[in-house]
Protein backbone atom coordinates (compact mmCIF):
# COMPACT_ATOMS: atom_id res chain seq x y z
CA UNK A 1 0.00 0.00 0.00
CA UNK A 2 2.69 2.47 1.16
CA UNK A 3 4.95 1.71 -2.35
CA UNK A 4 1.68 2.50 -4.03
CA UNK A 5 1.25 5.35 -2.42
CA UNK A 6 5.14 6.45 -3.09
CA UNK A 7 4.87 5.24 -6.70
CA UNK A 8 2.18 8.04 -7.13
CA UNK A 9 4.10 10.99 -5.37
CA UNK A 10 6.93 9.91 -7.47
CA UNK A 11 4.97 9.90 -10.61
CA UNK A 12 2.67 13.26 -9.76
CA UNK A 13 6.25 15.03 -9.18
CA UNK A 14 7.20 14.19 -12.34
CA UNK A 15 4.28 15.22 -14.02
CA UNK A 16 4.75 18.64 -12.01
CA UNK A 17 8.07 18.95 -13.33
CA UNK A 18 7.29 18.42 -16.56
CA UNK A 19 4.73 20.93 -17.02
CA UNK A 20 7.36 23.56 -15.02
CA UNK A 21 9.55 22.59 -17.89
CA UNK A 22 6.72 23.56 -20.38
CA UNK A 23 5.63 26.17 -18.64
CA UNK A 24 9.35 28.09 -19.39
CA UNK A 25 9.61 26.08 -22.79
CA UNK A 26 5.97 28.06 -23.37
CA UNK A 27 8.01 31.60 -22.02
CA UNK A 28 10.66 31.15 -24.34
CA UNK A 29 8.91 30.70 -26.89
CA UNK A 30 6.44 33.57 -26.41
CA UNK A 31 9.72 35.74 -26.33
CA UNK A 32 11.63 34.44 -29.39
CA UNK A 33 11.25 37.88 -30.47
CA UNK A 34 12.24 39.85 -27.79
CA UNK A 35 15.07 42.05 -28.50
CA UNK A 36 17.66 40.89 -25.81
CA UNK A 37 15.87 37.49 -24.12
CA UNK A 38 17.75 34.71 -23.20
CA UNK A 39 16.26 31.57 -23.30
CA UNK A 40 15.51 30.23 -19.80
CA UNK A 41 16.47 26.39 -19.22
CA UNK A 42 15.08 24.04 -16.07
CA UNK A 43 17.64 21.83 -14.80
CA UNK A 44 15.68 18.36 -12.81
CA UNK A 45 17.59 17.01 -10.01
CA UNK A 46 16.45 14.13 -7.47
CA UNK A 47 14.72 15.75 -4.00
CA UNK A 48 17.56 14.48 -1.48
CA UNK A 49 15.62 15.10 1.31
CA UNK A 50 14.71 12.43 4.21
CA UNK A 51 11.62 13.83 5.02
CA UNK A 52 9.56 13.29 1.43
CA UNK A 53 9.15 10.43 -0.33
CA UNK A 54 12.62 9.24 -1.95
CA UNK A 55 13.25 9.33 -5.82
CA UNK A 56 10.80 12.63 -6.39
CA UNK A 57 11.86 14.92 -9.21
CA UNK A 58 12.16 18.79 -8.60
CA UNK A 59 13.01 21.79 -11.42
CA UNK A 60 15.80 23.63 -9.77
CA UNK A 61 16.86 27.28 -10.36
CA UNK A 62 15.84 28.70 -13.93
CA UNK A 63 19.25 29.57 -15.42
CA UNK A 64 19.84 32.10 -18.25
CA UNK A 65 21.23 30.31 -21.83
CA UNK A 66 24.38 33.03 -22.28
CA UNK A 67 24.89 31.69 -25.62
CA UNK A 68 25.62 35.07 -27.81
CA UNK A 69 22.04 37.04 -28.24
CA UNK A 70 21.37 37.19 -32.60
CA UNK A 71 22.30 40.43 -34.10
CA UNK A 72 19.68 41.91 -36.24
CA UNK A 73 20.09 44.11 -39.39
CA UNK A 74 17.33 46.62 -38.83
CA UNK A 75 18.60 50.35 -39.09
CA UNK A 76 14.92 51.78 -38.73
CA UNK A 77 14.38 49.65 -34.95
CA UNK A 78 14.36 51.94 -32.24
CA UNK A 79 17.16 49.58 -30.28
CA UNK A 80 19.24 49.82 -33.22
CA UNK A 81 23.13 50.97 -32.37
CA UNK A 82 25.50 52.75 -34.92
CA UNK A 83 25.93 49.77 -37.43
CA UNK A 84 22.48 49.34 -37.91
CA UNK A 85 22.01 46.26 -36.12
CA UNK A 86 20.33 45.71 -32.21
CA UNK A 87 20.58 42.21 -30.21
CA UNK A 88 17.50 39.78 -30.51
CA UNK A 89 16.90 36.86 -28.55
CA UNK A 90 18.82 33.75 -28.44
CA UNK A 91 15.90 31.86 -28.56
CA UNK A 92 15.84 28.88 -31.54
CA UNK A 93 12.42 27.71 -32.23
CA UNK A 94 12.88 24.69 -33.57
CA UNK A 95 15.32 23.74 -30.38
CA UNK A 96 12.44 24.89 -28.25
CA UNK A 97 9.42 22.80 -30.48
CA UNK A 98 11.54 19.73 -30.09
CA UNK A 99 12.12 20.23 -26.00
CA UNK A 100 8.18 20.70 -25.85
CA UNK A 101 7.70 17.71 -28.09
CA UNK A 102 9.93 16.15 -25.16
CA UNK A 103 8.42 17.21 -22.00
CA UNK A 104 5.42 15.92 -23.69
CA UNK A 105 6.39 12.63 -23.83
CA UNK A 106 8.05 12.54 -20.69
CA UNK A 107 4.67 13.95 -19.25
CA UNK A 108 2.62 10.72 -21.43
CA UNK A 109 5.40 8.74 -19.93
CA UNK A 110 4.82 10.07 -16.48
CA UNK A 111 0.77 9.69 -16.51
CA UNK A 112 1.81 6.35 -17.73
CA UNK A 113 3.29 5.37 -15.00
CA UNK A 114 0.77 6.59 -12.55
CA UNK A 115 -1.90 4.66 -14.45
CA UNK A 116 -0.22 1.02 -13.98
CA UNK A 117 0.19 2.05 -10.66
CA UNK A 118 -3.58 2.56 -9.97
CA UNK A 119 -4.24 -0.32 -11.73
CA UNK A 120 -1.58 -2.95 -10.30
CA UNK A 121 -3.24 -1.44 -6.72
CA UNK A 122 -6.57 -2.22 -8.15
CA UNK A 123 -5.94 -6.09 -9.38
CA UNK A 124 -4.18 -6.42 -5.93
CA UNK A 125 -7.04 -5.74 -4.16
CA UNK A 126 -9.20 -7.70 -6.87
CA UNK A 127 -7.16 -10.68 -5.90
CA UNK A 128 -8.01 -9.97 -2.26
CA UNK A 129 -12.16 -9.90 -3.02
CA UNK A 130 -12.13 -13.07 -4.53
CA UNK B 1 -11.52 -45.97 25.45
CA UNK B 2 -11.04 -44.29 28.44
CA UNK B 3 -7.51 -44.37 28.05
CA UNK B 4 -8.05 -43.11 24.49
CA UNK B 5 -10.26 -39.99 25.24
CA UNK B 6 -7.63 -39.10 27.89
CA UNK B 7 -4.83 -38.80 25.13
CA UNK B 8 -6.80 -36.88 22.67
CA UNK B 9 -7.26 -34.25 25.65
CA UNK B 10 -3.42 -34.70 26.04
CA UNK B 11 -2.80 -34.48 22.54
CA UNK B 12 -4.93 -31.20 22.35
CA UNK B 13 -3.71 -29.60 25.16
CA UNK B 14 0.00 -30.13 23.68
CA UNK B 15 -0.92 -29.18 20.39
CA UNK B 16 -2.59 -25.79 21.53
CA UNK B 17 0.86 -23.50 22.09
CA UNK B 18 1.29 -24.01 18.79
CA UNK B 19 -1.90 -22.43 17.25
CA UNK B 20 -1.06 -19.42 20.39
CA UNK B 21 -1.32 -15.72 18.30
CA UNK B 22 2.01 -14.74 18.02
CA UNK B 23 3.51 -12.08 20.49
CA UNK B 24 3.11 -8.83 18.97
CA UNK B 25 0.34 -6.31 18.42
CA UNK B 26 -2.73 -7.79 18.51
CA UNK B 27 -5.23 -7.75 15.86
CA UNK B 28 -7.23 -5.16 17.27
CA UNK B 29 -4.66 -2.62 17.22
CA UNK B 30 -3.60 -3.08 13.78
CA UNK B 31 -7.41 -2.35 12.94
CA UNK B 32 -7.24 0.98 14.71
CA UNK B 33 -3.88 1.56 13.17
CA UNK B 34 -5.51 0.64 9.35
CA UNK B 35 -8.35 3.05 10.65
CA UNK B 36 -5.68 6.26 11.86
CA UNK B 37 -3.95 6.04 8.46
CA UNK B 38 -7.28 5.54 6.63
CA UNK B 39 -9.01 8.26 8.14
CA UNK B 40 -5.43 10.41 7.62
CA UNK B 41 -5.53 9.64 3.76
CA UNK B 42 -9.55 11.15 3.30
CA UNK B 43 -8.97 13.97 5.37
CA UNK B 44 -5.42 15.07 3.65
CA UNK B 45 -7.30 14.33 0.07
CA UNK B 46 -10.37 16.46 1.53
CA UNK B 47 -8.02 19.41 2.48
CA UNK B 48 -6.24 19.27 -1.12
CA UNK B 49 -9.58 19.48 -2.94
CA UNK B 50 -10.58 21.99 -0.91
CA UNK B 51 -7.61 23.89 -1.28
CA UNK B 52 -7.59 23.49 -5.26
CA UNK B 53 -11.13 24.39 -5.10
CA UNK B 54 -10.51 27.65 -3.58
CA UNK B 55 -7.59 28.55 -4.00
CA UNK B 56 -6.17 27.21 -6.93
CA UNK B 57 -3.98 24.79 -5.81
CA UNK B 58 -1.94 22.25 -8.29
CA UNK B 59 -3.80 20.11 -10.03
CA UNK B 60 -1.76 16.93 -9.97
CA UNK B 61 -1.07 16.95 -6.08
CA UNK B 62 -5.11 17.40 -6.83
CA UNK B 63 -5.14 14.10 -8.67
CA UNK B 64 -3.07 12.48 -7.06
CA UNK B 65 -4.39 12.59 -3.09
CA UNK B 66 -7.62 11.56 -4.86
CA UNK B 67 -6.14 8.31 -6.62
CA UNK B 68 -4.51 7.77 -2.89
CA UNK B 69 -8.03 8.12 -1.83
CA UNK B 70 -9.21 5.96 -3.67
CA UNK B 71 -7.19 3.02 -3.14
CA UNK B 72 -7.38 3.87 0.87
CA UNK B 73 -11.19 3.56 0.13
CA UNK B 74 -10.84 0.16 -2.39
CA UNK B 75 -8.91 -1.33 0.35
CA UNK B 76 -11.39 -0.33 3.37
CA UNK B 77 -14.59 -2.00 1.65
CA UNK B 78 -12.55 -5.03 0.12
CA UNK B 79 -11.36 -5.92 3.86
CA UNK B 80 -14.91 -4.73 5.32
CA UNK B 81 -16.26 -7.44 3.01
CA UNK B 82 -14.36 -9.91 4.23
CA UNK B 83 -14.24 -9.23 7.79
CA UNK B 84 -18.50 -9.44 7.19
CA UNK B 85 -18.20 -12.19 4.78
CA UNK B 86 -16.33 -14.23 7.48
CA UNK B 87 -18.88 -13.12 10.58
CA UNK B 88 -21.64 -14.53 8.62
CA UNK B 89 -19.57 -18.03 8.01
CA UNK B 90 -19.56 -18.05 11.79
CA UNK B 91 -23.57 -17.17 12.10
CA UNK B 92 -24.26 -20.03 9.04
CA UNK B 93 -22.31 -22.63 11.09
CA UNK B 94 -24.04 -25.67 12.03
CA UNK B 95 -23.96 -26.12 16.17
Amino acid sequence: MSEFSNALSVSSSGLLAQSQRLRHLSENIANADTPGYRRKTVPFRTIMDASGTPGMVQTGRVRMDQSELTRIYDPAHPMADDTGSYDGSNVNLMIELADAREAQRSYEANLKMFEQTRQMGRSLFDLLRR
Amino acid sequence: MDIQALGAVKNYTAARPATEPAPGPKAGEYLANITRDFAATLQESEDTAKAAMTTGADPHTLVQALAQTEMAVEAAVTVRDRVVEAYQEILRMPV
